[in-house]
């Protein structure tokens, strides 16, 4: 019996959701932070999507977030031009981190000890969180705003994709250029894979596959529109994609073929992100809601619930609802 | 016609008047280093426990009282960068993350009415 789809609206932020993703798998399970023009971050249980707390602090809309593994700390880039680091337990602010410029993208070194910052300054910036006094490494190179920066290779290299349209790697000791990549159009994402060296990238309708430590191209998929994020699920089958026409699409990695598409979002998909455990992908969008989108539709899993065809008719205890909950905005 | 995967209930929303990070979740109580464990964690007796309570119900009285007291008075606030100012104190927020007060004294004028950010404040002095 073929089941549809029912995304989980998490409502909450009052504007649009530019950026989110997901912690490690800890003891307490996975967390999810969600970025949004509101300056009010969130933290959320991962495959629940209940809200846990917000990080209230920041001053200006918040561009980047992100979680370290285990899910203790949280860092926020915000339009204020303060990049913050919080504890994620008690949701309070550690530190702030100032810039000369908008802050568009934060990463934690894998150890929780390095945070790597880059924005619209051109610049990107390590931050040693044991010695906050000390001044930040600075590397210089991109010509326009980096969007997006992140550690790659076990920490040892920086991966940035900025507006001039280029995607750079830099080795972390000599702080120096190692490659470049040239588009003929900005990158609107990148996500990185650690397991399996993978860079994911989109630009236009395309989302291609770069090996990360060479940056040479694996494959590329085209999307029937323009795309502003995508993500690979964590097995490598399959990987997810969404962008101006509001829609999810799911693509086998091995053909690149498109194999469903969601509708659900009221505007642009700015950001989509598989959970750790690839049961689950978030996406965050223009009309201000996070969803979730079950990877196996139909399975048992976080708040879904699969029902077998002796089970519809049965008296059930529990409180199910079956009609998929559009109205929530 | 395909029938939609059924859920158990829709994702819990943000709470509108706290900004979360309960305090009493499994996770907090395990990981937050800044609260101060109480002997249960150690297997303390009924005794001590009962103790203990009553110390902290005795020290957050204490706490509540002085911000009573403090309601109307002249307070100098000891700030970060060493910083100083003196303000007529209102009161605080219910997270204690800020403090309203009146006649504000800044380096830059007079601030009839302000909001402190608590986390800015080091300490506070005021004459009962």
């Amino acid at each position: 019996m073929a089941m549809r789809q029912t995304p989980l609206t998490c409502s909450g932020h009052t504007r649009p959701v530019v950026d989110l993703a997901f912690s490690g798998i800890t003891p307490f399970g996975y967390f999810l932070i969600s970025a949004c023009k509101d300056g009010k971050p969130m933290l959320r249980q991962g495959d629940t999507g209940d809200w846990i707390g917000t990080f209230l602090g920041h001053k200006g809309a918040v561009w980047g977030a992100t979680l370290n593994m285990d899910a203790t700390k949280a860092a926020t880039a915000a339009a204020d031009f303060t990049a913050k680091v919080w504890d994620s337990v008690s949701g309070d602010e550690v530190l702030s981190l100032a810039h000369k410029h908008i802050v568009k993208s934060v990463n934690f070194t894998q150890d929780s000890n390095h945070l790597l910052t880059a924005g619209n300054d051109k610049l990107l910036r390590i931050f040693d969180l044991s010695n906050t006094d000390a001044a930040p490494q600075e590397i210089a190179g991109h010509g326009a705003a980096i969007k997006k920066a992140l550690w790659c290779n076990d920490d040892k290299q920086i991966l940035s994709a900025a507006d001039d349209k280029t995607i750079r790697l830099w080795d972390r000791t000599s702080m120096e250029e190692v490659k470049t990549l040239t588009f003929n159009t900005s990158v609107s994402s990148m996500e990185y894979m650690a397991d399996g060296e993978i860079l994911v990238i989109t630009y236009g309708k395309t989302i291609a596959f770069y090996n990360a430590l060479s940056l040479e191209l694996i494959k590329t998929a085209e999307a029937p529109a323009p795309i502003n994020s995508a993500s690979l699920h964590p097995e490598k089958d399959f990987f997810v994609a969404g962008g101006e026409d509001f829609k999810l699409y799911k693509f086998d990695y091995g053909t690149q073929e498109e194999l469903e598409s969601y509708k659900g979002h009221f505007g642009p998909v700015h950001c989509v992100r598989f959970s750790p455990d690839g049961e689950l992908y978030a996406s965050g969008s223009e009309d201000g809601t996070l969803r979730l989108w079950q990877t196996a539709v139909g399975k048992t899993y976080g708040l879904w619930k699969c029902v077998l065809p002796e089970d519809l008719g049965a008296d059930t205890s529990e409180q199910m609802y079956g009609s998929t909950p559009e109205i929530k905005a | 016609m395909a029938t939609p995967v059924p859920v158990l209930r829709l994702p819990k929303g943000p709470d509108p008047n706290s900004r979360g990070f309960d305090p009493n979740s499994p996770r907090y109580i395990a990981l937050c280093r800044t609260t101060v464990a109480t002997t249960e964690a150690a297997g303390g007796d009924e005794e001590e426990l009962q103790q203990e309570q009553h110390a902290r119900s005795v020290l957050r009285e204490r706490f509540l009282r002085c911000l009573l007291a403090m309601n109307n008075k002249k307070v100098r606030f000891n700030m970060h960068e060493n910083v100083t100012v003196e303000a007529t104190f209102g009161s605080s927020d219910i997270d204690v993350l800020n403090f309203q007060v009146s006649d504000l004294h800044t380096p830059i004028g007079v601030q009839k009415e302000a909001l402190i950010r608590s986390q800015d404040v080091i300490s506070f002095t005021f004459d009962a």
